[in-house]
This record gives C-alpha cells, sequence and structure tokens, in this order.
C-alpha cells in the first residue's frame, strides 16, 4: 500500500510520503485561498490515480466540477465522488448524477455518511482504486447547523473509516470562526495540520504532526494548478 | 396492525406492527436504514392510510422528491400525508407547512407539535421520525429519550403506529442499549458487512414485543428506482446434463450470460434477478462429469439449490443425486425442478419424488423451462425456503 502526497513540492520533500489511513484537518483565516489549496491536492490525487471523494457543504456539485473543467479537461473524466450538501437546501430540485449524489441538507449526517460511503464503495470495491482521498470543505459550514459534539461523533466515524480503506482525509477548518475548545476538540482526530496563517500582505503555511518538528512556515502564491511556496522568515 | 413493505420483514414481525406500537430502524453510520423508514411510509400511503413525516433534516418541499428517487409518487396522497416541519427553523427558512417546529432545537417546542397532530390525527395513523438521531443532536441525549418516552405512550393512547429512523453514531453507551432494549416495542438493525469499507448491508429482527420469533438476518439492496430488496448472493442452478439448467437461468433472469460451446455449458451460466421484491444472483454449472471439479468450485457460498431434472429421463436421476453430493447442498434450501413438464412421458412431480425418493420438505416444481412456464413459482419457493422464520 503506497501513501500520499500533497503535490506541494517543497512541503512534500519536507514530510515525505503521508502514511495511508492519515486524517489531517486544514485551518486558515477565511480567503487565504484554502479551497485551491484543497482543489490542487484533489487534482494532485487524480493525477496519481487516486480516486477522490469531495464533500461540498459551500458550492454546488456542478460548480466544484467546473473548476476542474476550467483547470484541466483531461482529467475530467477521472474518479471523483461528490457529495453536495448545497442544492437541496437551496430548494432546488437535482437528481444524482454519476458524479453527484446530493444529501438533503448540512444538517444530514446520516445521508451525507451514507453517500461517502457509497463512493467508497464503488471506488475500493467495485473499481480497485486501492487509493482515496476523502476532502470535506468545510466542516465549519457542519459546524454552524450541528454542536460540536454532533460532529465529533460523526468525524469519529469517518476517521476511523478513513484508517480501515488506508485513504487520506483532509478537512478543512475556518480558522477564526469557532472557540478554541472546539478546535481543541477536533484535533484529536488528526494525524496531522495544514495551518495557515496570514503574513503581511499575504499568507503562509506549514505542516504540523509529520515530522518531529513543524515545518518551516512558507509563503505561497496560488498559479492555477501551482501552489508556489517560498520560505518566510 | 400496519405493514412495514418491506419483504420479509412483516413475515418476520408476524405480519406486521400493531397498533399503538413503536418500531425503530436502528441503523450504522453510512448504511441506508433511513429507506426503511420512508419505504413503510409510502407504503402505508398507498394503502390509504394517514401518515405523518416528521422533518428533522431535509426540507419540507425536498420530501416529494425523495421519495420519487425510489419510484414512489406522493402527489397522490397529498390528503393523507402530513408533515411536521422540524427542519425549517433551523436554516432560517419559512414554511408553508401546518405542523411547524419555530425552533428545531427545543424538544418542548418538538414535544407540543408531535402532541398536538397524534390527538388532532385519526386513530391507527403512522408517524415516521425521519431522522430520531438529528433530534438527538439537536436537543440533547437525554431530552429526547424523555420525549421518545411521551410519544410512544400517546402513540399507545390514540392507537398510532410510530416509526423511528435512528443512526447509531457514537452516542453514550447508556443511550445506545436504551434505544436497542428498553425504549421501543420492536428493533430491526440494519447493518454494514465491511472489509475497508462497507460492501454489503442487511437488516435483522433483533426485538419484537408482540411475537418470540427467532432473530434472522437478511442481506438487501436498494434500488433505484424499487426501494429495499432481499439480496440473494448465490444460488447454484445443477443438474445432470441437458435437462434445461441454462435454459431455466435465462427465463428467470432480467439479464443473463452463459459461458458454452456448441450449445452446452462449459463453464457457467450466470443470471440476475429482481422478483417480488428479491434480488438474486443466479449461477448455473455445467451438467457433463467433466466439468464435475467447477461445480464444486461454484457452488461455495450457495444460499440455495435448484436441481434441475429432464422429467422425461428417468436415467438421469442418478447423476442428478450424484451432482448434489458434488455441490455439498445437504442441508441448504432445495427446489428440484421437473423440466420439461410439455414432453410426452414427462414424469409428474410427485412420480419423481417416489422414484427419486425425494423428502417431503424438499419442494418439487413443474416447469416448461423454454416457454418460462413455472419459473417464477419455483425461484418464489426456493426464495422463501432461504428467509423463511425458523
Amino acid at each position: 500500500m503506497s501513501g500520499y502526497s500533497l503535490g506541494i513540492e517543497k512541503i512534500d520533500e519536507l514530510i515525505g510520503e503521508i502514511r495511508s489511513g492519515s486524517n489531517i484537518m486544514m485551518i486558515g483565516p477565511p480567503m487565504s485561498g484554502k479551497d485551491d489549496i484543497i482543489n490542487t491536492i484533489i487534482y494532485n490525487g487524480i493525477k496519481d490515480e487516486n480516486s477522490v471523494i469531495f464533500v461540498s457543504t459551500r458550492e454546488p456539485g456542478e460548480r466544484v466540477l467546473e473548476w476542474f473543467k476550467q483547470n484541466d479537461q483531461d482529467t475530467f473524466d477521472a474518479h471523483i465522488g461528490i457529495v453536495d450538501c448545497v442544492t437541496k437546501t437551496l430548494g432546488m430540485v437535482a437528481s444524482d448524477t454519476e458524479y453527484i449524489k446530493r444529501a438533503s441538507s448540512p444538517v444530514d449526517l446520516t445521508g451525507i455518511g451514507v453517500k461517502i460511503s457509497q463512493f467508497f464503495e464503488e471506488f475500493l470495491m467495485k473499481k480497485n482504486i486501492p487509493n482515496t482521498r476523502l476532502c470535506i470543505n468545510s466542516l465549519s459550514t457542519i459546524l454552524m447547523y450541528s454542536n460540536i459534539q454532533t460532529v465529533f461523533r460523526f468525524l469519529h466515524v469517518f476517521t476511523g473509516r478513513v484508517k480501515s480503506a488506508n485513504a487520506l482525509g483532509i478537512y478543512v477548518v475556518e480558522d477564526e470562526m469557532h472557540d478554541p475548545q472546539t478546535i481543541a476538540t477536533l484535533k484529536q482526530l488528526f494525524d496531522g495540520m495544514i495551518e495557515i496563517k496570514s503574513n503581511g500582505d499575504g499568507f503562509a503555511m506549514r505542516i504540523v504532526g509529520f515530522t518531529p518538528k513543524p515545518t518551516p512556515w512558507f509563503n505561497y502564491e496560488i498559479d492555477g494548478m501551482n501552489i508556489i511556496l517560498q520560505e518566510s522568515e | 396492525m400496519i405493514q412495514t413493505g418491506i419483504t420479509k420483514l412483516d413475515d418476520y414481525l408476524m405480519g406486521g406492527i400493531p397498533d399503538g406500537k413503536s418500531l425503530v430502524y436502528y441503523s450504522h453510520p453510512g448504511v441506508e436504514g433511513n429507506v426503511f423508514g420512508m419505504q413503510t411510509l409510502y407504503h402505508n400511503l398507498a394503502e390509504g392510510k394517514k401518515c405523518v413525516f416528521v422533518a428533522s433534516s431535509s426540507d419540507p418541499s425536498m420530501i416529494k422528491d425523495m421519495f420519487k428517487e425510489f419510484g414512489w409518487d406522493l402527489d397522490a396522497y397529498d390528503e393523507n400525508l402530513i408533515v411536521v416541519d422540524a427542519y425549517s427553523g433551523l436554516v432560517g427558512a419559512t414554511s408553508n407547512e401546518k405542523y411547524v417546529v419555530e425552533n428545531p432545537e427545543s424538544i418542548d417546542l418538538l414535544n407540543e407539535s408531535i402532541e398536538k397532530v397524534m390527538e388532532e390525527l385519526d386513530e391507527n395513523s403512522t408517524i415516521m421520525f425521519e431522522s430520531l438521531s438529528t433530534i438527538m443532536d439537536l436537543c440533547g441525549e437525554k431530552e429526547t429519550i424523555d420525549a421518545v418516552k411521551n410519544w410512544n405512550l400517546h402513540g399507545m393512547l390514540y392507537e398510532h403506529v410510530l416509526i423511528y429512523n435512528f443512526t447509531a453514531w457514537p452516542y453514550d453507551s447508556k443511550t445506545l442499549d436504551l434505544i436497542k432494549h428498553e425504549l421501543f416495542d420492536a428493533v430491526i438493525t440494519v447493518g454494514g458487512i465491511a472489509e475497508r469499507v462497507i460492501y454489503g448491508q442487511y437488516f435483522g429482527v433483533l426485538k419484537t414485543e408482540w411475537s418470540d420469533i427467532e432473530l434472522k438476518s437478511m442481506l438487501f439492496r436498494v434500488l433505484r428506482p424499487g426501494g429495499i430488496r432481499i439480496y440473494i448472493p448465490k444460488i447454484v442452478v445443477t443438474g445432470p446434463y441437458n435437462a434445461g439448467k441454462s435454459t431455466f437461468v435465462h427465463a428467470l433472469s432480467t439479464r443473463a450470460v452463459s459461458v458454452d460451446r456448441i450449445g452446452t455449458t462449459v463453464a457457467l451460466d450466470h443470471g440476475h434477478v429482481d422478483h417480488k421484491g428479491f434480488s438474486a444472483d443466479i449461477f448455473g454449472t455445467p451438467g457433463q462429469e467433466r466439468f464435475d471439479p467447477i461445480i464444486k468450485m461454484l457452488s461455495g457460498e450457495a444460499m440455495g439449490i435448484f436441481l434441475v431434472v429432464d422429467s422425461t429421463n428417468t436415467k438421469d436421476f442418478v447423476r442428478a443425486k450424484q451432482m448434489l453430493e458434488i455441490t455439498k447442498a445437504y442441508g441448504l434450501p432445495l427446489v428440484v425442478i421437473a423440466n420439461k413438464q410439455d414432453q410426452s412421458g414427462a414424469l409428474k412431480p410427485e412420480e419423481i419424488r417416489s422414484h427419486f425418493n425425494i423428502p417431503e420438505n424438499v419442494q418439487i416444481m413443474p416447469t416448461v423451462a423454454d416457454k418460462g412456464e413455472g419459473v417464477f413459482e419455483a425461484f418464489e419457493a426456493l426464495v422463501n425456503k432461504i428467509t423463511e422464520v425458523v
């Protein structure tokens, strides 16, 4: 069983391969480009012939697919499954498609769980793809509708499923939206973190938990599918 | 009494759910337990009963679409379907429903609405809670348990049947024990078979207060459209050369393939059957002796056996018996197919029984497989045997 890499060059070199079954929290301030970073990680997963299960709580499934189409049409017939928690919440009628399954709302954790499990089965058992990435963007939206204990229970189950499926789980959290206790509670579930902070005019990121000490902070710029890092002071 | 509308489950419940009783579909996270409550609700609407849908995680305007996914059209039942909207308040939306819980995080307000709807309804209605776990998440475990006790009492008083969908997230173990063993009159567990990921689903009766049947678990699949189907992953069709096994498999199946050479099966036949709430995969073996090792391989882990014989050819019966031994089918549910009944000299099933010395508890079904006659009756006989209450 091979591990995973994020597809962010310098960081991959520093932390090496991420062990299968790992769960990572990505936490950062609003508008720091987290969507682009998670999309890049997914994109690189698809390039590595991983399958990707993407739980979208902020954008309808079609919009998520659009991003991939715009950036690189070729990878589009990849094995991607989107759990769309938005469309039905907006009261729009839309049926499931090959790539998109829709949950009733971000409150409907039962439904979200069922759809994630269905994609896991499809990718691992039916299509025989050994490596899968589960990305939830974002836990913060789910936390707006359900309390921390509820979300903890949900994640407890699904971080466990990521482990037993030898997958990689990445969960996006908005910094500054939750109290420190909520973040501390969530952290117990994860093996590592991608931390993002604002740094003067821009933003910087580092990885915690996969090396004895956190990696240095890197200022970054996003250029399409590429995340370009520079070491910051 | 109402029925659940789920194949076999009503048999396991000794006919269904008596008035005034409560039942919970207790599902493990990630399996499609929510469909059980929906199918029960739809079945009762279709029976002309008044039903209540307590929405706690879906927008009420989306309910019809949720059902449509399974081919269940609620438009015809507008008058009999009442929605308690315990969702809109959560997302700040306005509601068009008569019963609205302004603040779904308040168990008192929810309690008030549920009590009211139960009082105002005709007797013997069905009330289905879309997600008891969501109510628990929003209102607290202890508070919800107290409320459920009250609702069940009310249900008993007004002779309504209460159906709950519940997802067993890792709640306090005392809460889960209460739900599994004490709070409800009947508990149906819905679980997943997992190896790395969940790849199969089953349900079973954990308890019923009104009968003491033995626990029985059944695999199931959810079809869209179609709903819940009992799934039987392997039924083996065996029998001597030229008895009509492939013809039988093809006559039963909605889709089938055969690996054959010059008209005779050399490896296997495979077919898939969807019939009356059952979904089964059928494997036909070759009949010639030189393929006997394949028969052994094909029949591993079978849940039932069809033994096909040519009713006109008594010489074949010895070989048929030998094949039963190869499949190691003793003890498995077995139905003998007396095929080619339309041909002259065909022995009647009872004549075959005495020739073959078949015990009385094994059914012998007459068929004309190439005309499709009797094949589904035979299928029903075998699946009933496989799924019967012990």
